[in-house]
């Protein structure tokens, strides 16, 4: 029947109408079509789960909703398993900026075809014409100055013109293996952060550039994320508690974190958990959101906090150890950290005393192995000394040993570790302990009871980590020294003598320190520090950190649920870490993976190490007479050289080349190729990359990125990166005539301009680093591939699902590489290139028996013949690794047979997971055919990826857990497995979770329990199975007795001041009209999580539209600056323009500018670099800080993300004042 | 051969764009059938200009009933002389069309200088009131410019020419000497007529007089086309 038409059914004016009750209510007839468009409007076809793999550890399940083949909206998911009955869910989790991310997939930003700037695409289909090979091709345009300068100059200018992908792939492909041939594998550079935010696609680049043989950077460390200070107590990379575990706490401090920022789907615990009666307190210099939720707020002055925590822990020290003796303290710091160990001290000509290294074993009379990393101390019960279970050395020995009983390793006494030794000393002497201050570092004499030892080569001065403590936080217990008499004594460090620094009041922080003690007391260990990004990217903030973390040590609240630290700063805890780590760094088919720590890398590669001006002499403490060098990089390149730190490009040949040499040499075995290169590094007829940076034989050549962004939003220093790394217009006005020169580092006066021959950018949005790249790959959105996603803020993994077609020629992560893998593959067979040997370097790396490598924490520089180069010892480990670049593709898509035939686990754990990978097979199908991976498990898809990584790892398949706990039952000897025997048939499947989310399963992986649904909380496993710390002393630590972290002043924690910075050493541009210098801070954006969202319209929209920097309303008014107003902020290393947010939320003298405002969104142009205003980071370069350099030492030791340099940026001032023209640049 | 067209086609045209467009505007455009009411948006002036442009208008268009519609005669027979009539039309015309004209023109003001209006303004709305503008000017003047009723007497002129239009019997003749405002006012009325389907003006027809007949509780039945008395 047709339809009658509106205005036809309309017509009824004469029809009688149907009126009931008394006229007072009548029946129509009319037309109701008009309803179905509400109706319709939250109908839709298809409903999926997935969530958004975006660097905000928000990990949050989402219903995507699609309609009409399009994806039109999402949704919260509200399944999550109960947290149980007397604590709040984790539902619903989400924010406003995951909530409007379909908006992109369908935006202008979304790239939808493979890109090549044209003038780069143009020469090489010419090229391609003239050379029948594609690598002489490629050699005729990169080899070529003038070319390669054309396309190089041409970056971030815009000029992209649709590519086919198979010409891509092939112009990447060729790239690659030129460069691989002619430079050498490790050359070839690939970056991605932060696994756990969608781990498959990491792992597809990861496995693909670790089967290239080209090095992966880390991304913790150089997002200044990292907290050095987690590595030297713990041993650990960071292990926090789980968001719900706020809600066990009895006192929370919120310091320098601004959780509903930063954490927004969390936040509500921190809420609710004060209906319960938890105080919270704001340490913050603005009024922060989470200022919001405190009862106090300490305003500190930014970057002082480290004084402020000095203060606190004074306090706590004379009122809860000194003044009086609380039990549950006492006894958690003999059992649970370094206090009871004892210290040597070295004596100083004026017959005062230096703290020096621990007293160990072989210095007692032990005949041990392993004596030298086996710490001591002094057992009441006997009256000698002892070494007590768990420590380093008998982690290594393998005699089930190590754990946390307190008893004797040898005589299996039990051990009453004497916490001081005032009453037993020999005598009470004055130790010099180095203080920091911008008004002239000084020496603080200060007095420790002191025991004699006499040992086999002389007597020794002993006094223990607890009385060093005391008398370095200067607590007066009578014996005399320059201590504070009462906490009104302005001397360090008092809650008196902090004032003047932070300015905070002296009573506010005694009444804080107090009650954060007495709560501890009163709840045996629930008082909690959530610490983050605000007191973490400075130069000094691991010495913040350490003063920060002392305090939660003192009152025994670390390990204990609702307790201890909660630092959420880019921590993003990947869960099924074995599986992940065997796939996406290609152990299952070969070892080992090139992992490059990242900070290091971009400070060489920008070249940021040419434009050091303040000398590390200034830095180090006054007890040294001199710091081993003046100049940082000097500093990277020891690192490099003994096996501290990674360094790849590693050594100025192709390690291929080198490792020919060697056999030309009459080497055969990887341990004679060793000693090969080990005599030509010796005899200096081999150098280091590190050491001649600038040459272009150690440039990198290719940058892949994909899942970041780095020109833009990480890139701190991002005019050095587009003037050194990409060679186009920049806004730098430093130059490096009269910078500091390296002693280690040969100086070019020409600094090289445009080192990369490629960057590739794998993204689905245009956003900066895309801009800048040569060639931009369109990648799947979080709604179109298969994925998975883990956090430290909930114990759930959630899965990403397709919920349409990957739209356009986009595809996801692991298909691109796959196809990436299948055109090198392709290529070398083409140009006949047959298998090759390569020489590859580690460093000494933690959780290893490496990590005994060098004794004492003493630096012995075989390159000053202080000692002989062995590799693997005193310099990197050296490999010989096999590589046959036609098998990259065959390879990339099987689980390759080494997860059953190579060492598997974690955290030097290994165990068997041969009946999972059979298990794989069966599940996944198995390659077959003409392959090396004939019969093994097929991986060509990532959804297959997602099931081997949770069939294969102790935190999703509890059969694995369980090996793994015996694993570890077996190095310490105790009963642990029950913590996941319960659930020892579970093993996750990508179908389960996509059902509905699953909590993980208790493993030794991580330090918490989430056995029978308790809340994650980090160390607990430690505290309550007595498993040890990964450390020197198996204990928590106080003190770090490293040479250099002695040389830095930092064996202790103390207060470091920030960097005094100027923005202008030398030409600084004309002063016109009012002006103010400020310190730039750049910290989280409300309405972005980093640069994602910062472009999308829904977000812009919420404020201002544009790129913003917040100010103090007295601040402006001395520049003359109004709310508003444009203005343009600048120092040497660049300029950003944007407009003034005028607040009285911010204190005077600093600026705020949340990162990361990317540059494509409304920048006007700069009259000072006579373009337009740069990013966020234009103003900013990392200081790169040496004793985040230290390796071969216990926890000291190298770790990927683990330790490193942090790519901190805060130490800078800022000049700002108002833009005198607004100038688009548009004509 | 102008005045046959205008005079004597182009109403037609008009007429059955006007109509037509309406049946077509109407069954296929159920949710375009709207006021466009902006005062979301901005409220302030539009209270002004709005009401002023509104009841002036309603005036303006009761006058024109009145004067053009009504013969003459009519008047002639209940005893309304020339004198009176020109009196009432002047005195309730002008304020009238002032009015209306006042709060155009802050409604062309508000939609021009208010950002948020410009910006959600179609091109049609800035039509209708450029339109409108027109009509009402040239009205306003012809008016002004006839104050004496001396010269020109458009109820005989005009108005029989357009109930001739009405009955299908237009006699272009009627308008060969209207004076040139008169013209322009009423080609330029004719062109709104011709864009009043396509625009925010089919408001017009959307009065809601059912309500003031309505019950106070209303049941929509489910399946209308199933129903039966």
């Amino acid at each position: 029947m047709k339809e009658k038409s509106p205005l036809f059914k309309r017509l009824k004016y004469v029809k009688p109408i149907e009126r009931h009750a008394n006229d007072h209510s009548e029946v129509t007839y009319g037309d109701r079509d008009w309803e179905n468009v509400y109706r319709r409007r939250w109908q839709h076809d298809k409903v999926v789960r997935s969530t958004h793999g975006v660097n905000c550890t928000g990990s949050c399940s989402w219903n995507i909703y699609v309609k009409d083949g399009i994806v039109t909206w999402e949704g919260q998911k509200l399944d999550y398993p109960t947290t149980g009955p007397d604590m709040p869910d984790f539902e619903p989790r989400g924010c406003p900026r995951g909530a409007s991310f379909s908006w992109y997939i369908y935006s202008p930003l979304r790239v939808k075809y493979p890109y090549v700037r044209g003038v780069l695409l143009n020469m090489w289909r010419e090229a391609l014409k003239e050379h029948k090979n594609p690598l002489e091709a490629w050699k005729s345009i990169v080899e070529n100055p003038e070319k390669a300068k054309r396309y190089k100059q041409a970056r971030g200018k815009g000029g992209f013109v649709r590519a086919e992908w198979d010409e891509v792939l092939n112009l990447i492909a060729t790239s690659l293996l030129y460069t691989v041939i002619k430079y050498g594998p490790d050359r070839n550079v690939g970056f991605s952060p932060i696994p756990a935010m969608s781990m498959i696609s990491h792992a597809a680049g990861a496995r693909f550039m670790s089967l290239m043989g080209g090095p992966i950077l880390s991304f913790y460390d150089w997002y200044a994320d990292l907290p050095p200070a987690s590595p030297q107590i713990w041993g650990d990379q960071t292990d926090v508690p789980e968001s719900s575990d706020w809600y066990n706490s009895g006192y929370i401090i919120t310091w320098g974190s601004n959780v509903p920022m930063t954490r927004t789907p969390d936040a509500h615990f921190l809420a609710e958990v004060r209906y319960k009666g938890t105080k919270v307190v704001s340490i913050s210099p603005d009024f922060a959101e989470s200022t919001k939720l405190a009862d106090d707020w300490m305003s500190v002055k930014q970057g002082t906090d480290g004084a402020l925590a000095m203060a606190m822990g004074h306090v706590i020290l004379k009122e809860f150890y000194v003044d009086r003796q609380v039990d549950y303290f006492i006894n958690y710091v003999k059992q649970y950290t370094d206090f009871p160990f004892l210290v040597t001290l070295k004596k100083q000509e004026n017959g005062q005393f230096i703290a020096d290294r621990f007293l160990n074993a072989n210095d007692i009379g032990r005949k041990t192995t392993n004596g030298e990393w086996k710490p001591a101390l002094w057992n009441d019960k006997t009256n000698t000394f002892a070494i007590p279970n768990g420590t380093i050395g008998s982690r290594w020995e393998d005699k089930g040993k190590w754990n946390l009983h307190m008893v004797d390793e040898e005589t299996n006494e039990s051990i009453d570790p004497r916490l001081s030794l005032l009453g037993i000393e020999d005598e009470i002497v004055t130790i010099q302990i180095p203080y920091f201050s911008h008004e002239g570092n000084q020496i603080l004499e200060r007095a420790v009871p002191m025991k004699k030892v006499q040992t086999e080569t002389g007597e020794l001065y002993v006094t223990t980590v607890y009385d060093l403590v005391l008398a370095n936080y200067g607590v007066d217990r009578g014996i005399g020294g320059n201590v504070a008499k009462t906490f009104d004594d302005a001397i360090p460090f008092t809650p008196a003598w902090q004032e003047s620094i932070t300015g905070v009041k002296r009573e506010l922080v005694i009444k804080i320190a107090r009650e954060f003690a007495q709560n501890a007391i009163d709840t045996k260990g629930r008082s909690m520090i959530i610490v983050g990004a605000g007191i973490n990217h400075w130069f000094n903030s691991d010495t913040i950190y350490r003063a920060v973390l002392n305090l939660v040590l003192f009152v025994g609240a670390q390990g204990v649920n609702g307790g201890g630290w909660a630092h959420y700063v880019g921590q993003e805890k990947l869960r099924p870490v074995e599986g992940w780590q065997t796939i996406a760094m290609a152990r299952d088919w070969q070892m080992p993976p090139k992992l490059q720590n990242g900070t290091s890398f971009y400070y060489f590669a920008t070249d940021q190490w040419r434009y050091e001006d303040t000398p590390v002499g200034q830095l180090v403490s006054p007890l040294v007479k001199e710091a081993r060098y003046q100049h940082y990089a000097d500093y990277n390149v020891l690192a490099a050289r003994l096996g501290w730190l990674p360094s790849y490009p590693t050594f100025e040949k192709n390690g291929i080349d080198l490792y020919n040499e060697a056999v030309a040499s009459g080497a055969k075995t990887p341990e004679e190729i060793g000693k090969y290169i080990a005599q030509q590094l010796k005899e200096k007829k081999l150098r280091f990359a590190i050491e001649d940076p600038d040459n272009e034989k150690n440039f990198p050549r290719n940058l892949i990125v994909w899942r970041a962004n780095l020109i833009s939003s990480s890139g701190k220093g991002h005019e050095y990166f587009l003037k050194h790394l990409l060679g186009t217009t920049h806004g730098l006005m430093n130059d490096d005539k009269d910078s500091l020169r390296p002693e280690e580092i040969q100086w070019r006066d020409e600094a090289p301009e445009g080192k990369l021959d490629l960057l590739i950018n794998l993204d689905f949005r245009m956003a900066g680093t895309a801009l800048y790249s040569d060639i931009v790959l369109p990648a799947a959105t979080w709604y179109e591939k298969h994925d998975l996603s883990s956090t430290d803020m909930h114990p759930f993994i959630h899965p990403f699902n397709p919920a349409i077609e990957v739209p356009w020629e986009a595809r996801s992560d692991w298909d691109i590489f796959k196809s990436l893998a299948e055109a090198v593959s392709k290529l070398a067979e083409e140009i006949g290139m047959g298998p090759v040997k390569e020489v590859v370097a580690t460093p000494i790396l933690h959780d290893t028996p490496q990590e005994l490598a060098q004794p004492l924490g003493k630096v012995k520089d075989w390159s000053k013949g202080e000692c002989e180069p062995i590799p693997g010892k005193t310099m990197p480990q050296i490999h010989v690794v096999e590589r046959d670049y036609t098998k990259i593709f065959e390879k990339m898509t099987a689980l390759g047979p080494n997860v059953v035939k190579a060492p598997y686990g974690v955290k030097g754990m290994t165990w068997s997971v041969e009946e999972e990978y059979e298990k794989l097979k069966k599940t996944l199908g198995t390659v077959s055919g003409a392959s090396v991976a004939n019969g093994c498990p097929d991986i060509s898809e990532a959804k297959k990826v997602a099931e081997a990584i949770l069939t294969l790892s102790s935190t999703t398949n509890g059969r694995v857990a369980v090996k793994a706990w015996e694993s570890l039952e077996k190095k310490t000897n105790l009963r642990l497995k029950d913590l996941a025997a319960e659930r020892e048939e579970e093993c996750f499947t990508f179908e389960q979770i996509t059902a509905q989310p699953k909590t993980v399963i208790t493993s030794p992986a991580f330090s918490g329990s989430e056995k029978g649904g308790r809340r994650y909380s980090p160390f607990t496993t430690n505290v309550e199975r007595l498993i040890p710390w990964r450390t020197l002393t198996g204990r928590q630590s106080f003190y770090v007795d490293h040479e250099l972290m002695q040389e830095f002043g930092e064996t202790m924690a103390t207060f470091k001041p920030i960097l005094q910075h100027k923005p202008f050493k030398k030409n600084r541009p004309e002063i016109e009209g009012k002006e103010i210098t400020l310190n730039y801070l750049t910290p989280h954006n409300k309405w972005s999580v980093h640069s994602m969202y910062f472009d999308s319209q829904p977000m812009l929209t919420l404020f201002r539209g544009g790129p913003t920097i917040w100010l103090n309303k007295d601040d402006a008014k001395e520049a003359g600056i109004q709310d508003n107003d444009w203005i343009e902020c600048f120092n040497r290393n660049g300029v950003v323009v944007a407009r003034a947010v005028v607040s009285h939320r911010i204190p005077r003298g600093m600026a705020f500018m949340h990162h990361a405002q990317d540059r494509h969104i409304n920048v006007p142009g700069s009259k000072l670099t006579n373009n337009r205003g740069g990013t966020h980071n234009s103003p900013t370069r990392i200081h790169v800080k040496p004793t985040h350099m230290i390796g071969g030492y216990a926890q000291l030791s190298y770790g990927f993300n683990y330790y490193g340099p942090t790519g901190n940026q805060r130490d800078l001032n800022v000049i700002i004042r108002k833009l005198k023209e607004v100038d688009w640049l548009e004509d | 051969m102008l005045d046959q067209f205008l005079w004597g086609f182009f109403p037609y045209i008009v007429l059955t764009i006007f109509i037509g467009g309406h049946i077509y505007r109407y069954n296929h455009d159920q949710f375009g059938w709207t006021t466009k009411s902006s005062e979301f948006l901005e409220k302030k002036s539009l209270r002004f200009g709005s009401v002023l442009f509104h009841w002036g208008i309603l005036f303006v268009f009761v006058g024109h009933v009145m004067g053009i519609l009504i013969p003459k005669s009519f008047y002639d027979a209940i005893g309304i002389s020339e004198e009176i009539y020109h009196t009432m039309a002047i005195g309730f015309g002008i304020p009238a069309g002032v009015a209306a004209i006042i709060g155009l023109a802050i409604l062309v003001q508000r939609r021009l200088t208010v950002k948020r209006i410009r910006l959600t303004s179609s091109k049609a709305d800035f039509l209708v009131l450029f339109l409108l503008a027109i009509v009402m000017l040239t009205g306003l003047a012809s008016t002004l410019l006839n104050v004496d009723s001396k010269g020109f007497d458009y109820r005989t002129t005009i108005s029989p020419w357009f109930r001739s239009v009405l009955m299908f019997q237009a006699d272009p003749s009627y308008m060969v000497d209207v004076p040139i405002w008169f013209k322009i006012h009423i080609v330029a009325a004719l062109s709104i007529f011709i864009v009043w389907p396509f625009t925010r003006l089919v408001h017009v027809f959307s009065m809601p007089f059912r309500y003031l007949g309505r019950s106070y509780v209303v049941y929509r039945k489910r399946m209308p086309k199933n129903h039966q008395l």
